[in-house]
């Protein structure tokens, strides 16, 4: 007798098979919804493939997206592995991008040694945004979900009053903007910048080291019980602290490859949610650093397709709630996921007569 | 003899009738039809995994049962959670508990039950509280925070939280494993008065004394399947055992050491010099202890729960720091910190598995490379190897006999004596000094402690030293070469066993000091005089 039971984990070859049938079906209700409201479904979706995986200029703008998702997903994903949850992306963006732009603003040289300086300063930056959240955790117990989460609302002003005072734009008097940066990281393909490869190697650097270090196992350990971590001896006070502050540094490098990548100044605003879609990011990605480059580049997907929406006159609102469909059927696909057919195994019972044959003679 | 309070040909309470209940790779119930009578109580007995737990989740709607009926008063019921089981009359007391640390203990009886009045104050849930808990013969504090409470006080609010709400049928998973032997009469008195009253009541056990002493009819369970249910009158505790286990247990003299037996060692292998603990409130939990244990030897703490058990074995493997006092780890100051007594050779079987040897969402594999992840073959160089992780993870469950069909499955799905039995095996593997077990035979059936005990007492020939911490007088002295008596965090004495008997050691951990008692004798002869 077959029947379906829930196991306690689910492999990841079925987590990808019910994730593709979600986003069908997703496609399928978003082209019905749409048809039923009179919309031309057919020249939508050729429009949206069109300027998303159909074209160069749609994968390049593809992989513009995914680097700075990478990265925050990524700062998010680290913390989760400790139990812990980063909400505060947004703000250590900003700082990344304040810290960038402060070294590409003031510092002359050549982009080679520029470059570098602005990186290792915004991962700083980035740091000591997250250092009083993670000093309050590690220390005093202080929930670090509220701690980053209000940080991010001051480091949004503060990039805006840096933006509008005393960095601001004294050339071309762009609102809520400095002057554009001497520097810039050179291209790798087309538009895209040499962030995107980074990208994609921390995120593998740091599934490694999940994975393959004694580091990666104290962190998963003092994540799952504290207390078992706190009987082996670990020190999980500081596995606490050099996760959060690592985080820290990854959504504040994604800040600096937005300002030396792509917008070449430090905006107010510039963030873009980035850092909140990182969570996103994060929860698609199900704990799993590698993971987070697939679910990045899913997050990039439905942006770039909800802009493309836009330029047809589709409500911003609508594009919101395509993507909580979205997000909502990949939900329910990874719990399908954890669903297989059983066949329970036949065995005798313990005091059944062993069958013999029988001697005749 | 019981006379029957209800009158024969009563309908049973409860109905099994070819449960099955399959997981993945394991059969936990194949087959079971069970009767529970009301006015009885019915002992419920098997192995380690023998799918006790299971059948009780099954019929308090935790899990759906794979096939066969229930019949509830007569009428064919499935329930689909706990709460509607427990809206039918029929409540579980978890093998581990389940209620909320942080509330208080009426709050935690009112909590999610219909007949918790709207926006009561604290005082008014106190007050229900208070009566139910004169109602029932249960005597708690409403007002105390269940954090704060002993194990058998959070059982007595459990089982209240359940009676409170009109159960007619109290299901108890191993109830008596963590209380003391006081605590464990006040809760049969409490049974039996259930009882009196034509209610039912399963109780789950691996002490087949207590079994004989309350259980009215008694059914064994093993791989699964039930193998018989019989008149606890009837039996005795040794066929019991065979009868579970399959084939007779025989107990062994440990006492005796094998032929070639590492001698007892003459340099201790750890050592307490006056050490004391305080907790965070400040109160000293151990005060002035100095121990010294020799390889080669089983030295047993004696003692009620609760008076410094749990700080002594945090010392002896490095966990608590002393606040006062030294401790020397082959006659040299030990390293602090877990790691390193870990690193020296000093294992630790802690007395609550779930919240601190193992990381329970964590895989079986996880968890058993918790002690040897930093050396090779898994670790060094700061590396981790999974392969070899899962070697090893298979290697401590062939030892520990530990039948698992998925190892990256979390090890909280493994049932309570399994899990015991892997942290054992774990924490002998790196015991080349020194193993701290406390309570090492909580949750284990009678062949699991033979066993375990039989590799305490190798471990010792081998020449380790080894601490056992239990209440069990009987085990202590089965095991011990000496046994020390804690009493109020004081050591009051170290006995060998070739003097210890249980008076004297019940005596002792009362409090009542040998010295003390030759000293007053010494005092009143000067008055005389
Ligand atoms: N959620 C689960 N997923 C997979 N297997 C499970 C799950 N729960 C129980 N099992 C398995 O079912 C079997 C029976 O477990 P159960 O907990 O009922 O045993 P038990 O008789 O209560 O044992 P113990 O005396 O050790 O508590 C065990 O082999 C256990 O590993
Ligand atoms: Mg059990």
């Amino acid at each position: 007798m077959t029947r379906f039971q829930r196991f306690p984990t689910a492999p990841a070859r079925l987590v990808l098979a019910w994730r593709a049938a979600a986003l069908v079906a997703a496609a399928l209700i978003i082209g019905l919804l749409l048809a039923l409201s009179g919309r031309n479904v057919f020249e939508l979706a050729v429009l949206v493939l069109k300027s998303t995986i159909g074209s160069r200029f749609g994968l390049e703008d593809l992989a513009l997206f995914m680097t700075p998702l990478i990265l925050t997903g990524s700062a998010v994903t680290v913390t989760s592995r400790i139990g812990l949850w980063n909400i505060g992306g947004e703000g250590q963006f900003y700082l990344g991008a304040i810290g960038a732009a402060g070294v590409g603003l003031y510092m002359p040289g050549s982009p080679i040694v520029v470059l570098p300086v602005m990186a290792v300063t915004a991962m700083l930056c980035g740091v000591a945004w997250i250092a009083v959240p993670t000093l309050a955790r590690a220390y005093a117990g202080v929930n670090e979900i509220i701690t980053t989460l209000l940080l991010n609302f001051v480091a949004g002003l503060l990039t805006y009053w840096l933006a509008t005072g005393p960095w601001r734009d004294r050339v071309t008097g762009a609102l809520a903007s400095t002057g554009r940066i001497h520097v810039a990281i050179p291209e790798f393909w087309g538009v895209v910048h040499w962030g995107f490869p980074i990208a994609l190697l921390v995120a593998g650097g740091l599934a490694a080291i999940m994975t393959w270090t004694s580091w990666g196992y104290e962190v998963r350990i003092s994540g799952a019980n504290p207390g078992a971590a706190r009987y082996a001896g670990m020190p999980t006070r500081a596995r606490i602290i050099a996760v959060m502050l690592l985080s820290g540094a990854l959504a504040a490098l994604a800040g600096m490859f937005e300002v030396a990548g792509t917008v070449h100044r430090l905006q107010g605003g510039m963030a873009d949610n980035f850092g909140y879609l990182g969570i996103v990011v994060a929860v698609l990605a199900r704990r799993s650093c590698l993971a987070v480059i697939p679910a990045a580049l899913l997050m990039a997907l439905i942006l770039d397709a909800a802009i493309v929406l836009q330029t047809r006159q589709l409500a911003a609102t609508v594009v919101l709630a395509i993507t909580g469909l979205v997000l909502l059927l990949i939900a329910i696909g990874d719990e399908l996921a954890h669903y297989r057919p059983v066949t329970p195994a036949v065995r005798l019972p313990p005091s059944a007569p062993v069958a013999t044959p029988k001697v005749t003679t | 003899m019981r006379p029957p309070p209800v009158a024969p040909g009563t309908p049973p309470v409860l109905q099994l009738v070819g449960i099955a209940k399959y997981f993945p790779g394991v059969i936990a119930n194949e087959d079971v039809s069970l009767d529970v009578l009301s006015g009885e109580i019915l002992a419920l007995l098997g192995e380690n995994g023998a799918g006790k737990s299971t059948l009780m989740n099954v019929v308090t709607g935790i899990y759906l049962a794979d096939a066969g009926e229930m019949i509830f008063d007569g009428y064919g019921v499935q329930f689909s959670s706990p709460q509607e089981a427990i809206k039918a009359g029929i409540g579980m007391v978890h093998q581990h508990f389940k209620l909320v640390p942080a509330f208080t203990v009426a709050e935690n009886i009112h909590l999610g039950w219909s007949e918790t009045p709207r926006n009561a104050s604290p005082a008014v849930l106190e007050a229900r509280t208070q009566e139910l808990s004169e109602r029932f013969g249960f005597p708690v504090d409403p007002s105390a925070r269940v954090e704060d409470l002993s194990a058998g006080e959070q059982q007595r609010v459990e089982i209240l939280r359940v009676l409170a709400r009109k159960a007619r049928l109290l299901i108890l998973d191993e109830p008596t494993a963590v209380l003391t032997p006081s605590e464990a009469r006040d809760l049969f008195r409490a049974l039996r008065a259930f009882r009196a009253e034509g209610n039912a009541v399963i109780i789950i056990s691996h002490k087949l004394d207590e079994v004989m002493e309350i259980s009215d009819r008694v059914t064994i369970l093993r791989g699964g399947r039930k193998i018989g249910t019989w008149d606890t009158a009837d039996c005795a505790p040794r066929m019991l055992a065979a009868t579970m286990v399959g084939r007779e247990v025989v107990r062994q003299n440990l006492l005796l050491r094998s032929e070639g037996a590492a001698p007892r060692g003459t340099v201790p292998e750890l050592s307490l010099r006056d050490v004391s603990v305080r907790d965070d409130r400040g109160v000293t939990t151990l005060s002035d202890v100095t121990l010294d244990v020799f390889g080669g030897e089983i030295l047993g703490i004696a003692g009620v729960a609760g008076n410094g058990q749990r700080e002594l074995t945090e010392v002896l493997t490095g966990l608590t720091p002393p606040g006062r006092g030294t401790v020397l780890l082959g006659g040299a100051p030990a390293e602090p910190g877990a790691a390193a007594f870990a690193r020296q050779g000093v294992g630790h079987i802690p007395q609550d598995r779930l919240h601190s040897a193992l990381a329970p969402s964590l895989s079986i594999t996880d968890n058993m490379v918790l002690r040897e992840y930093e050396q090779p073959p898994i670790g060094g160089h700061g590396f981790y190897h999974a392969e070899a992780a899962l070697e090893l993870a298979r290697e401590i469950a062939n030892i520990a006999e530990v039948n698992i069909p998925d190892f990256a499955m979390p090890v909280r799905n493994l049932s309570g004596g399994n899990q015991q039995r892997l942290v054992a095996r774990r924490e002998i593997r790196i015991a080349r000094r020194l193993l701290v077990a406390a309570y090492p035979s909580r949750g284990l059936d009678i062949g699991a402690i033979a066993t375990m005990h039989r590799y305490f007492a190798d471990l010792r020939d081998q020449g380790v030293g080894i601490v056992v911490v239990s209440e069990d007088l009987e085990e202590l002295l089965n095991l011990s070469d000496r046994i020390g008596v804690l009493c109020h965090g004081r050591l009051m004495a170290v006995l060998d066993a070739a003097e210890a008997d249980i008076e004297r050691i019940g005596l002792l951990m009362g409090g009542r000091t040998e010295t003390s008692e030759t000293k007053m004798s010494v005092a009143e002869g000067a008055i005389l005089s």
